[in-house]
């Protein structure tokens, strides 16, 4: 099986087919990505939409040295924050209805899937990312450093107390 | 969880290792003694709970219309390089909204917008400033004018009336002053007194009046009684500062003395000088050449109406009879100018107003309400200069900042790009 910078490389020389595999591998973590971080599944499946558009139009300037994956979560982040920026208000206000409607929900469902991302809103923002990143997209902390303009040793530091404060959060429902 | 002093590993590099981070020595190190110690097991359990439970924050799957669009979109890439150029618009557009959305952007362009009508607008804020101040200055000027020494105006309507912003000319006559009524005429102007030296008198007086309304009133019916005239007189009345009068008088010179001692009761005298000029010299220079140049012209016309000769000769003697009855006539007029001058002294008067008084009693109240008012019209002042100029340079601002903001916001964007990563 072709690695993820081959396709890409393929792709660059003209083939069609490796632009189809890399979305067919990516489709769902992209959507995933978008879809944890906002609460509109519409606009998620929008900006996942316009990520790889801008994959499309963007890949001639794709160098092999950094990891295919980084480059498109890189674009995926820009897409994200370019989001919250535009519409920081009202992704405010939505989050304060979806946070009474989570609480509202949690106390039938047990579902600890709400419990996760109802505790991940409690995280400090910078650490939020960094825990999602690797818990979800799986990134080693070298690839987050890279994403995220800082030393893998801040990196790992930020992670731990991530998780240690994502733990204090779970703790009521775990125990 | 905390790093302990017993533990050769902390719970972050257990979390490390569990993450497969941890460097290889160090990681086969951790491996041997977590076979061994309980307490770390305890925390990598704990790391794994946690990233179970993290995990089970699942999504639901991508709309199926997500795959259509973007091969959709790669399809059509791929056939027309039309459709390129137009998701490159797309692009355009998908990299210009993050633009718009910056706040701090805006709020520096509000600044340096504001800043540059601010600093433009200073020099258009005087000139409103000046320009209102002389306005007002003008019509008080001449309303106080026409209240207290008003009716003179239309007395001696052929007297001149200036505003204060031009300079009065002291001393000696302008020529314009030849023209006005008074006893300017005669073929013959003589000095009155053709024995003795002749002499042009100029006296400046310089008044303060307590009652300034009846001092500048005196002023001209003081002339008119020592059957002098007024030449020039200006008045001034800004607000804010006292009023003032500065005239140009003609007295007959053998009533300069009365006249000034009458002046002089006015008000307290600041400051008096005279200066007398000898002008018996040039009068005897210029009745020596009037005369002889009337002889001339008496030979001449003897010549031209005895004599016959030739045609040329006489259009040559016609001609220089016309010239010396041009230099007669101009003699003659300096000579009645000369003649005025010792008849006619001049006299330039500056009557004040005795304002200290006045400050004095003005209110405190007043004076805040007057700054107050003031203030206002320089606001009103400042924000008319400024929408002046922002509808007469804001376009031109808005296009130049546009073109300016342009190329900075590339650079300062390009580093950010995730292509970079």
């Amino acid at each position: 099986m072709n690695t993820d910078e081959q396709l890409v490389l393929e792709f660059q020389q003209g083939s069609r087919g490796a632009f189809a595999e890399l979305f067919e591998r990516y489709r769902e973590p992209v959507y995933g990505f978008f879809r944890r971080r906002l609460e509109n599944p519409g606009r998620a499946e929008e900006l996942a939409q316009e990520c790889f558009l801008a994959l499309l139009q963007n890949v001639k300037r794709y160098e092999p040295r950094a990891s295919f994956r980084s480059y498109l979560y890189g674009i995926a982040i820009h897409l994200v924050s370019a989001e919250r920026r535009k519409a920081g208000h009202e992704i405010a206000e939505n989050e304060k209805l979806d946070n009474r409607a989570t609480e509202e929900n949690a106390g039938e469902s047990r579902d600890a899937g709400i419990w996760v991302r109802h505790a991940l809103k409690h995280l400090r923002k910078d650490e939020r990312e960094i825990l999602m990143l690797r818990e979800y997209e799986q990134l080693s902390y070298e690839e987050i450093a890279g994403l995220m303009r800082l030393p893998v040793n801040t990196v790992r530091s930020r992670l731990f107390r991530a998780r240690m404060a994502l733990k204090n959060q779970l703790m009521p429902v775990k125990d | 969880m905390e790093r302990n002093a017993q533990h050769a590993f902390d719970a972050e590099e257990v979390m490390a290792y569990l993450d497969g981070e941890l460097e290889a020595r160090r990681a086969t190190e951790l491996a041997a003694h977590l076979v061994s110690c309980s307490e770390c097991q305890e925390v990598a359990q704990g790391f794994r709970v946690l990233s179970e439970r993290t995990l089970s924050f699942e999504v639901e799957r991508p709309p199926a219309e997500m795959s259509e669009t973007v091969l959709a979109a790669l399809d059509s890439r791929e056939t027309s390089r039309k459709e390129v150029s137009n998701s490159s618009n797309r692009r355009e557009s998908w990299r210009w909204r993050p633009l718009i959305a910056r706040p701090y952007l805006w709020a520096f362009a509000s600044l340096a917008i504001v800043a540059l009508i601010f600093f433009a607008s200073i020099p258009n804020l005087f000139r409103a400033r000046e320009a209102a101040e002389l306005a007002s200055r003008r019509a008080s000027g001449y309303k106080s004018w026409l209240d207290k020494a008003g009716t003179a105006v239309t007395r001696s309507g052929s007297n001149v009336y200036q505003s204060s912003t031009e300079t009065s000319e002291t001393g000696t006559v302008a020529p314009e002053s030849a023209s006005p009524a008074p006893p300017v005429a005669g073929d013959e102007l003589k000095a009155p007194e053709t024995v003795g030296p002749m002499i042009a008198q100029t006296a400046s007086l310089s008044i303060v009046a307590t009652n300034y309304d009846e001092a500048s009133a005196a002023i001209e019916r003081l002339a008119a009684a020592h059957g002098g005239y007024v030449e020039k007189l200006t008045a001034k009345a800004q607000t804010g500062s006292a009023r003032g009068l500065s005239a140009a008088l003609r007295i007959p010179a053998k009533q300069l003395d009365g006249f000034l001692a009458d002046l002089r009761k006015l008000g307290h005298v600041e400051e008096e000088s005279r200066e007398n000029e000898e002008v018996s010299a040039q009068y005897v220079d210029l009745q020596a050449r009037l005369k002889s140049a009337r002889a001339t012209e008496q030979r001449l016309i003897e010549l031209l109406g005895t004599r016959t000769g030739k045609l040329s000769e006489v259009l040559d003697a016609e001609r220089e009879l016309a010239r010396i009855r041009g230099e007669i006539e101009s003699m003659q007029g300096q000579n009645a100018i000369l003649v005025h001058r010792v008849t006619y002294a001049t006299v330039q008067v500056e009557l004040g107003e005795e304002y200290r008084e006045r400050l004095g009693t003005t209110s405190k109240g007043t004076k805040i309400w007057n700054a107050l008012v003031e203030g206002l019209g320089n606001l009103e002042d400042g924000a008319v200069a400024a929408l002046i100029f922002l509808l007469a340079y804001g376009p031109s601002i808005l296009f130049w900042f546009a073109v300016l903001m342009l190329p900075a916001w590339l650079i300062w964007r390009r580093p950010r790009r995730p292509a970079q990563t």
